[in-house]
């Protein structure tokens, strides 16, 4: 530390220095080794920083510290009697030691204890491969076992459904209260709770109020074992043989993160993945399970229609026969009577390709389904979140410019009959408030050439001229940006299934023959297009996606061209 | 082997508690600072009540003392002396643990089961007496000591057994 | 030798309960000596730190030094003191006796500490089994508020408390001084972690003090007669004052017990005015000297055994709850030992891992063995089983409670588990009580050496 120069005159007593700072870390020593730590962390945490694995199954770092599992007992120097590490407060100076006799010892024997009454499930149990109970005996617990009696029953309440997604099976359970106390902390329900006592305890719920919050499931993600598992991961897959890819939840508008867990090309289940500023550990249930609808392939040929017949072709015949088209009407009618309706389904780079394409082609009438749902809500870290969007870009989609433009017709403006457009190119035409409803259907039916860009078969489908298949959310990367203004990419999980491509790729391909784009352009190069081109988005460079940076749409970044 | 309490029966009726017992338990709630620290003895009140707390007594508690239903039937499992199915019109409680144990609690108890016909845990067909074994209740300077609900009667002995239960059977 | 009556002075004396012959024994003169003879709250600690009182319900802390651990500054929260009345350790029943026979002394002796904790509102957590006592004490308040003992301006004196009586329901853990704040909040009696300790984070999260019966009926006598009387009964400096003594099993005369901290076993077994000696001319076989919780004794160990916090910590025991269980020779020390292990597996709360597992462990090794079908390498099962179980592994010192009956029964009467095991019947022979009820038995099916490779 410098200090400035002394202007003390000579013969004055030296000035002493200014005290340090006050730190905002603590200095731990684990095993002999200092470390620097902030302040907040639970010791478990703080060790976790030092590289050092302390076994434990009650902690977790969102819910209240309970320190009744006993499988992080460590030595603390200075006191004889091991203690519980979740629950001995930091202090500057204190001293660990996680690798003495008496922890190991510890260690061994919780394990033994937590065994004795443990079935031995595993070659039946969904959290084989991702079970803490595994991972603590293999890495903490004896080879053999001392018990030699009955195991501890629980009819009634082994492999029974205690809510609509989660199956319990009380002869699998610790006893951590991971679960009751999610369910009192987090989800605010309380359905949960300890009964009877002693080696006799289990959860359950209040007869008649079974585990049906919002978040179920995310009982079943806490549990450490096999007690709480989800009904729809049930049996389905063994988790090593799983792959894991970064996405975000197509479920609403908040854009919780989520991990795509898959394999050949199947989506088995979706698990939360951390982001303390959007869903923190968690996942909604309505969300977690549209993780089947991935696997929705239903459109698998491009066809059209031709006087009542329709006939498969190949999807660059389609793209084709849509060019054509546009290009027709354009020289005819002009291209107002052309109408590109885009989708909060799909990413800032799908929608801003098809607005880049309507500019290009001097078409305002461009839209985006608004479909309000429920509301929806989200704990993150520190606050509540809340969703009210069926889809998850509603905000990214109004961002590219997907709205009338010059004067030019909304979707509202369509359906009441303002506009009846020759050519109307629906960019995602699963989306279902439209897919579905026949009277709406029925309108844009009017129109001479029905184009749409679908996965599943709907009224919308069904009535249309040319329809494409596309590929699912899984199938390709992108960005969505939630209710908050955060920007957030998702991964592809797999290649998409023959004959359908990602909207984007179809949407692309349309462009190039209709002469905007370049055939090459991946979503990283659109991507960089948003960012010089689209107000707010000035920061979305790959490195800072990598945290789903927050745009604050407020800041206008200066920006080049446009 | 041991005895399971993780079943709070259904009365088959909702459960509102007449006046009387809604004044008690008012009278109860100015007693705490939170509501919820009123619970034991609001269950008090409910078991005195209608004998047992059914699970629809519990709701009822729930609603009262604004608390979750799962929380009610936590404590009401937890905590022995709570009645989760009807009980007959006379508690036997037989003390097992050490003192009794060593003065012949347990010889006690099978000569009761033999009499009445039940093991603990049961009713007799009459709903006169239910048998249930307890833990030391700090009469062990009488062992073996009983009670029979309220009420504590130690030391206790073959004979006095045999006309305590001529007794209580022939109350109408 | 008799000694003075202190305690039990007016135990047998009718009308004990009615607050006008307390009154008319000197009753709520201490009170009044305190509250309107210019004693601050401190100055009350102080005597009561003076006169070496040391908690009676079974963990022997100092009285005065646990009121002392709460904060000077309690940042506006209020005071709690909570009487354990929770009776349950079994062999226990000297907190029953005070409350049923002498309500006022419990009452008096609450209301001082109470103002010594500059405490507002308290409360009697009294067990549910306790129906008289329950109703005793309510109608011996009423009388304390009408006479002006307690509300508001007691005495005149401006200091106020509320008292209450909160009745448990069924569970051994809520005698824990943590669980029985847990069951006092409304929840399951599941013991907190400490620290933060009670005095500075207890109940409704504030300061709280709890405390025994008969340590709060001592603070009256404290208080009307001087701490440094108080401290000059008992054995020495670090064991005052008189102390209730609970004997039961094989003796002749069972019942509560008074005299100076420190009686001698013998003497409470044998003495004429105490025990009067074995029953039926018996010889004593083991004693277990402050409840269940408190490792047992032999024969041999109960020469020369002041009964005191002190004394029984030399002899590897403990004074616990001073309940005296008697057992005499015809007493099977593995049934004995099964028994008291099935009352630890009743009452484990069940919230940490050793102690929910181990408990009922224990009682089964035990049941096996003391119903024929125990292996020997059982006995040395029931030693590594209770030794991972303590020390520091566990939440509470339930745990550690659970295992004294198993590790001194194996320590010291290694030879009846061997003939358990080895003969499949019990060394002393059939016994009057009716055998218990054979478990789910089931035999070994597997070796249990260590595997070779």
């Amino acid at each position: 530390m410098s200090t400035p120069d002394n202007k003390a005159p000579a013969g004055a007593p030296p000035a002493t220095p200014p005290p340090p700072p006050p730190k905002d870390t603590f200095t731990v020593v684990f095993d002999g080794a200092p470390i620097e730590v902030p302040k907040n962390l639970n010791l478990i945490e703080a060790a976790k920083l030092a590289g050092i694995e302390i076994p434990h199954f009650c902690f977790h770092p969102r819910l209240s510290v309970v320190g009744q599992c006993r499988m992080c007992l460590v030595e603390v120097e200075g006191v004889p009697k091991i203690q519980a590490a979740c629950t001995t407060p930091l202090k500057d100076g204190l001293r660990i030691k996680t690798t003495t006799d008496k922890v190991i010892q510890s260690r061994a024997a919780n394990m033994e204890f937590l065994l004795i009454n443990h079935p031995l499930d595993c070659p039946i149990c969904d959290q084989a491969g991702e079970c803490k109970l595994q991972d603590n005996s293999f890495g903490y617990g004896d080879q053999r076992s001392r018990y030699d009696e009955r195991k501890r029953q629980y009819a009634g309440f082994d492999r029974t459904m205690i809510g609509p997604h989660v199956i319990a099976d009380m002869t699998r359970c610790i006893q951590c209260t991971r679960c009751i106390r999610f369910c009192e902390e987090i989800a605010g329900t309380a359905e949960l709770t300890f009964l009877d006592r002693g080696g006799r305890t289990l959860v359950w719920t209040h007869d008649g109020k079974p585990l049906a919050n919002d978040w179920s499931a995310c009982a079943a993600d806490v549990c450490p074992v096999g007690a709480l598992t989800t009904r729809e991961f049930r049996f389905r897959k063994r988790v090593w043989y799983l792959r894991k890819t970064p996405s975000v939840c197509p479920g609403c508008n908040i854009g919780c993160n989520n991990s795509i867990e898959h394999g050949d090309g199947i989506v088995y289940r979706f698990l939360p993945r951390l982001n303390p500023e959007v869903n923190d550990y968690w996942l909604c249930d309505y969300g977690r399970f549209l993780s089947e609808s991935l696997n929705l392939q239903e459109i698998e040929k491009a066809t059209i229609r031709e006087k009542e017949e329709v006939r498969d072709v190949l999807v660059p015949v389609a793209i084709e026969r849509i060019a054509q088209r546009i290009r027709e009407t354009i020289e005819g009618a002009g291209p107002k009577e052309l109408f590109f309706l885009g989708s909060a389904n799909l990413s800032n780079e799908e929608n801003f390709l098809l607005r880049k394409l309507a500019d290009h082609l001097s078409c305002g009438n461009r839209d985006v389904v608004v479909d309000k749902s429920r509301v929806r809500r989200m704990k993150s870290k520190t606050a509540w979140i809340e969703g009210d969007h069926a889809a998850a870009n509603y905000a990214g989609a109004r961002d590219m410019g997907l709205s009338p433009s010059d004067g030019g017709a909304s979707l509202e403006d369509v359906l009441n009959g303002k506009l009846a457009p020759e050519v109307i190119v629906v960019a995602d035409g699963s989306f279902s408030s439209i897919g579905d409803d026949e009277e709406k259907v029925a309108v844009l039916r009017r129109a001479k050439t029905l184009v749409v860009l679908a996965r599943t078969t709907n009224a919308l489908t069904r009535a249309a001229d040319i329809v494409v298949p596309a590929a699912s959310l899984a199938e390709k990367e992108g960005t969505f940006t939630n209710v908050q203004g955060r920007v957030q990419k998702f991964e592809r999980a797999f290649l998409p299934k023959p004959p359908a491509r990602p909207h984007g790729e179809l949407l692309l391909q349309l462009a190039v023959l209709l002469g905007f784009g370049d055939r090459n352009w991946t979503p990283t190069d659109i991507r960089r297009q948003i960012q010089s081109e689209v107000e707010g988005y000035g920061q979305l460079t790959e490195k800072e996606l990598e945290g789903g940076i927050l745009m604050k749409k407020g800041d206008f970044v200066p920006v080049g061209g446009l | 082997m041991s005895h399971r309490r993780y079943r709070v029966e259904s009365a088959g009726e909702p459960r509102v508690f007449p006046p009387e017992a809604r004044a008690r338990i008012d009278r109860i709630l100015k007693r705490y600072p939170t509501k919820k620290a009123a619970l034991l003895p609001v269950l008090w009140v409910a078991q005195e009540t209608w004998g047992w707390i059914s699970k629809e007594a519990a709701e009822e508690v729930a609603r009262i003392l604004e608390l979750s239903p799962a929380h009610i039937d936590g404590v009401l499992t937890f905590y022995t002396m709570y009645n989760l199915s009807p009980v007959g019109k006379h508690l036997l409680q037989f003390c097992t643990s050490i003192s009794c144990h060593l003065a012949g609690a347990e010889g006690l108890a099978e000569r009761c089961k033999k009499r009445l016909g039940i093991d603990f845990e049961e009713t007799t067909k009459d709903g006169k007496f239910t048998l249930v074994e307890v833990e030391c209740i700090a009469g062990c300077d009488r062992a073996p000591s009983m009670m029979v609900n309220d009420t504590y009667y130690e030391p206790m002995d073959e004979k006095q057994l045999d006309s305590l239960l001529d007794r209580l059977a022939a109350e109408s | 030798m008799a000694s003075e009556k202190v305690l039990l002075a007016r135990v047998g004396r009718k009308d004990s309960r009615s607050i006008e012959t307390y009154v008319e024994d000197g009753g709520y003169k201490a009170l009044r000596t305190v509250l309107t003879g210019g004693w601050s709250p401190e100055k009350l600690t102080d005597e009561v730190k003076k006169s070496g009182l040391r908690g009676r319900g079974g963990a022997g802390f100092p009285t005065g030094v646990k009121w002392g651990f709460v904060p000077k500054d309690t940042k506006g929260k209020p005071v709690y003191l909570l009487l354990n009345a929770d009776e349950s350790e079994p062999g226990t029943f000297k907190d029953r006796l005070l409350m049923e026979e002498d309500p006022h002394q419990v009452i008096e002796g609450m209301i001082l500490s109470a103002y010594a904790l500059k405490c507002r509102d308290a409360y009697i957590y009294i067990r549910g089994e306790f129906y008289l006592g329950a109703r005793i004490l309510d109608a011996a308040i009423a009388e304390a508020y009408d006479k002006g003992f307690l509300g508001e301006n007691i005495l005149g004196s401006g200091y106020a408390l509320n008292l209450t009586v909160h009745r448990g329901a069924g569970a051994y853990i809520c005698g824990e001084e943590t669980g029985l704040i847990e069951s006092l909040e409304g929840k399951r009696g599941q013991p907190r972690i400490k620290p933060p300790f009670p005095a500075v984070h207890g109940v409704f999260g504030s300061p709280t003090i709890v405390n025994n019966v008969e340590t709060l009926a001592c603070v009256v006598h404290i208080v009307n007669r001087g701490a440094e009387w108080f401290a000059k009964i008992g054995r020495n400096e670090k064991n005052t004052g008189p102390k209730l003594y609970c004997l039961s099993g094989h003796v002749v005369r069972p019942g509560v017990y008074e005299a100076p901290l420190g009686l001698p076993m013998k003497e409470l077994l044998f003495g004429a005015d105490f025990g009067q000696g074995m029953k039926d001319g018996r010889k004593v076989k083991a004693v277990i000297p402050g409840g269940a919780s408190a490792a047992m004794l032999t024969a041999e160990e109960i020469e020369d055994c002041p009964l005191d916090f002190d004394g029984l910590v030399a002899k590897g025991s403990m004074l616990g709850s001073a309940a005296i269980i008697v057992m005499n020779e015809d007493t099977c020390i593995v049934d004995a030992a099964k028994n008291l292990s099935k009352f630890f597996s009743h009452e484990s709360c069940g919230q940490c891992t050793p102690c929910r597992e181990g408990t009922p462990w224990l009682l089964k090794v035990l049941t096996r063995i003391e119903a024929g079908e125990g292996r020997l390498e059982d006995i040395d099962l029931l030693e590594k089983i209770s030794n991972q179980m303590a020390n520091g592994m566990t939440i509470c010192v339930f745990a550690d409670a659970a295992i004294a009956p198993v590790l001194s029964s194996v320590g010291k009467f290694r030879e009846e588990y061997r003939h358990h095991i080895d003969q499949n019947r019990c060394l002393v022979g059939p016994r009057s009580a009716v055998p218990s009820s054979a478990p789910d038995l089931r035999p070994s099916t597997f070796d249990l050496r260590p595997p070779t490779v």
